[in-house]
């Protein structure tokens, strides 16, 4: 029944970022620096000095803030080319805020997230041991990547092969190893977590790959991390394992993605508006169209997932991590087009409800609004999303799709029933 | 709620799923610990991060209160307002050798002219004086209409109250000011001669309310500052030029968008009364998902009081003037049915096309009917403000102010003839 009522008082202090000892400097380039996400090609240049006629978007007088602001264009940030004081990189390569190598075990690292994120850790000198079952090759090469890059990669990571759901398996195959900090990138229930917990009582960190899809659907948004859980989400286990670390007293970190995107993305999220536009098919999109989501590219969120090693402010804490800005269902189908270089798509909004599509979905993301606040992970990271929505669906498409990759045959049943229904031509 | 006095003691009501959330700081109220669990047990975390002087304590998040577990969450999570929190908030408590000589521009009319009269009073409280010039006649009947009913609030406060011709500041006002704020004009023809005078008369500072209305139509909320905006709009133009004025403290531009509070000029949430309290169904363009802001005045008042606080952190920056949640159309009318004491479940929500309703949808709906959304991410990231309000609170308070006004028996037989087409139209 009703929990106890709690007296709710409040000690209000300036904001982290002016907080005495903090890395003051990452901080305010952090806070200085505007959001660039623009998504219209021409808009992704955004430089200082640009005041031109027509193009005034809000931007100020050169002076008092301009050294803590780096307006690269986005083909800079990318490449990733300017290293940058704040965020303890160079050359591209991002530390641990303690700075020092750590023995790190990844549950998981061969499929998506951890492919990316294995890497960077395995290039800031850690060293790595992913474990998997060992259904996929424990290392291939990625669209992309150098030949040196893949060998160094290949050469340093580790491996252990065992099945996490058998617990005592888990925990022979962990204990005494000396990991010191645990990545679980494909824990689903709090009883993925306890083997590893049981067997790795002195952890430095477990860091948690949670999803945003525990929050309450919400008439108010975007969803903060404060934000009430939703006990019916088929994501439940990740609240339970968040608890469970919790209870457990561990140093504990969790990430919250939405939904992710990038080359060798398993999960039909750009691939599916991909396989409309190349077969020159219009998009049907659920309802109106205008439900509000957020994509976040699997890069930023490796980086993501780096910043919070070792990072003091993270302990016992959940972040939001996706895209700075958010997306309708119809943008999405349009910035997929910019990005594979298609033309404009025709969208065909469609009543879900006067369907019956048995198991199958006729469109690849929620039916509702879902999207995440992630300036609690700018402000205590000192991380940022690098990519824009559609440089970062164009990366994926150069990468992966336009490549002739792809991880499902394309699938466009529902979609004629649609179109049937809609007295469009089928194709 | 509009003084923003008391904190709230919290209950949870019925069997409720939520996150408890630990306060260290308001103005990072949510990077803080926050953690989600499903038990009725409310689990005392602790932030392990940030302690200022006083420490973590629990807040727990509400959802609907009326049937359990609703399946959406009304609520967002609860924040204290202390008056000291809130002082802080707009950046430090003011020393006399800060104080500022603040004039105020306000409109006579319109629905800015409630951020005014809460600015001036916040500001007077800050410590600073305050002189608030109404550009219109003492005689006018304008004076007939809140807030110019309820000077006498702000005289006892400390402020100056006058009233005059923009055109002619000089001649209205005795001495000099340190910041300017011009709440009034929406062109260059109409606060040209305000920055002029204020310049010439030594003035530091320059702010100016201009509109969110100025950004372009994006398929990627939010608004953010930056954000390419509509080249012709007169607050553009405004903008540019005061931008490059030569304020010696600079000058910043605020945008807001739907304004809710006590003693507001124009209506907001009162299109939303008029159907609830009169049990009618309450017809909504479109599929209602569509986002907008209305925020309470008093948060925009605090981000303002920052920037008058905090002048090298405001100086040449935009920001919008807006709280950090978003609400759709249908959660409106589900917030202001739990405002007047019904249950959202019992409000009947109709949703139509206006071009088969044959209606002109900016006379048969409040809002414009788009995604009309905006962050307030330089407040909080440049002046570390944190929107203080809950919507239902304030919303609750206007209902109330509503009833005691007696709109809610008064005849609105044409207002409704709208609806009536409407609702016909979709039968």
């Amino acid at each position: 029944m009703a929990a106890s009522s709690l007296q709710a008082r409040f000690a209000c202090s300036r904001a982290a970022f002016a907080a005495p000892g903090s890395a003051r400097q990452s901080s305010s380039r952090t806070f200085c620096a505007p959001i660039a996400a623009y998504s219209a090609p021409a808009l992704q240049c955004r430089l200082q000095k640009t005041v031109a006629a027509g193009s005034y978007a809000g931007l100020r007088k050169a002076g008092v803030l301009d050294a803590q602001e780096k307006h690269a264009s986005l083909a800079q940030q990318v490449s990733n080319a300017a290293p940058r004081a704040s965020s303890r990189r160079s050359a591209g390569v991002t530390m641990s805020a303690s700075g020092e190598p750590k023995k790190i075990l990844m549950m998981g690292g061969t499929r998506f997230i951890g492919l990316y994120l294995a890497r960077l850790l395995v290039k800031a000198g850690h060293e790595v041991t992913l474990f998997t079952r060992g259904k996929t090759a424990v290392t291939s090469q990625l669209p992309g990547e150098s030949d040196a890059d893949y060998k160094e990669y290949e050469s340093k990571v580790k491996h252990i092969k065992g099945d996490r759901s058998d617990p005592e398996l888990v925990k022979s195959l962990l204990e005494g190893k000396g990991f010191e900090v645990v990545y679980d990138i494909n824990g689903r229930e709090a009883s993925d977590a306890e083997p590893i917990l049981d067997a790795i009582p002195e952890l430095d960190q477990y860091i948690f790959c949670s999803s945003a899809g525990v929050y309450l659907k919400s008439d108010l948004m975007p969803h903060f991390e404060s934000d009430a859980g939703d006990p019916k989400s088929r994501h439940k286990g990740k609240l339970d394992t968040e608890s469970l670390l919790e209870k457990r007293g561990v140093k504990w970190t969790s990430v919250r993605p939405v939904y992710i995107y990038g080359p060798l993305n398993y999960n039909p999220v750009e691939e599916w508006f991909f396989q409309r536009l190349k077969a020159g098919r219009p998009i049907p999109v659920p309802g109106s169209g205008m439900q509000i989501t957020q994509l976040g590219h699997v890069k930023d969120l490796a980086e993501a997932f780096v910043a919070v090693l070792g990072n003091p402010k993270a302990i016992g804490q959940v972040y939001n991590i996706s895209g700075a800005k958010y997306v309708t269902f119809d943008g999405i189908a349009r910035a997929c087009a910019k990005a594979g270089g298609f033309p404009e798509p025709e969208i065909v909004h469609f009543n879900a409800k006067d369907f019956d599509f048995g198991k199958k979905k006729p469109f690849p993301l929620r039916d509702q609004h879902f999207f995440t606040s992630i300036e609690k992970a700018e402000a205590d990271l000192g991380w940022t999303p690098k990519f824009d929505l559609v440089g970062g669906l164009k990366d994926s498409y150069d990468l992966d799709f336009g490549r002739g990759t792809q991880r499902k045959e394309a699938d466009f049943s529902t979609d004629d029933m649609i179109l049937e229904k809609v007295g469009k031509k089928k194709h | 709620m509009a003084n923003g006095s008391a904190c709230r003691s919290l209950s949870a009501v019925g069997s409720f799923i939520g996150q408890t959330e630990s306060y260290t700081c308001q103005a990072n109220r949510r990077s803080s610990l926050a953690f989600a669990f499903h038990s009725k047990n409310l689990q005392a975390v602790s932030s392990g991060r940030y302690s200022e002087a006083n420490a973590a304590t629990l807040l727990p998040s509400l959802n609907s209160s009326f049937n359990g577990i609703s399946s959406i969450a009304l609520h967002a999570t609860q924040r204290p307002c202390t008056p000291a929190s809130q002082a802080r908030q707009r950046g430090g408590a003011v020393t006399a050798s800060a104080s500022r000589k603040v004039l105020l521009v306000n409109t006579h009319a319109g629905g800015h002219a409630v951020i005014g009269f809460w600015l001036a009073k916040q500001l007077q409280e800050d410590g600073h004086k305050v002189t608030f010039f109404i550009a219109g006649d003492e005689s006018s009947d304008k004076n007939k209409k809140e807030p110019f009913t309820k000077l006498e609030e702000l005289r006892s406060a400390g402020v100056k109250v006058v009233w005059g011709s923009p055109a002619k500041v000089g001649g209205a006002v005795e001495g000099s000011f340190d910041t300017v704020i011009d709440n009034n004009g929406k062109d260059l023809e109409s606060v040209q001669p305000v920055a002029e005078w204020a310049l010439s008369n030594g003035a530091s500072q320059f702010l100016f309310v201009s509109s969110a209305g100025i950004y372009k139509n994006t398929e990627e909320p939010p608004h953010v500052e930056g954000d390419p905006v509509k080249a012709d709009a007169g607050h553009v133009q405004v903008e540019k030029y005061l931008n490059e004025a030569g304020f010696s403290s600079g000058a910043a531009f605020f945008r807001p968008q739907y304004i809710t509070g006590k003693y507001n000029n124009k209506d907001c949430e009162e299109w939303f009364f008029d159907r609830i309290a009169r049990d009618r169904a309450v017809p909504i363009p479109g599929s209602g998902m569509q986002i907008t802001n209305i925020t309470p005045v008093t948060d925009l008042a605090a981000i303002l009081a920052a920037a008058v606080n905090q002048p090298e952190k405001a100086a040449g920056q935009v920001f919008n003037l807006v709280g950090d949640r978003g609400v759709t159309f249908d959660g409106l009318v589900r917030l202001a049915a739990k405002a007047a004491g019904k249950d959202p479940k019992e409000v009947k929500i109709v949703h139509y096309d206006p071009k088969k309703a044959d209606v002109d949808v900016k006379k048969a709906f409040p809002f414009r009917n788009v995604h009309f959304y905006a962050e307030p991410r330089a407040a909080k990231k440049l002046l570390g403000v944190t929107p203080q309000a809950q919507l239902l609170d304030v919303l609750t308070a206007r209902y109330q102010d509503y009833v005691a006004s007696g709109r809610n028996k008064k005849d609105l037989k044409d207002k409704l003839a709208l609806d009536d087409k409407i609702l016909k139209s979709v039968k």
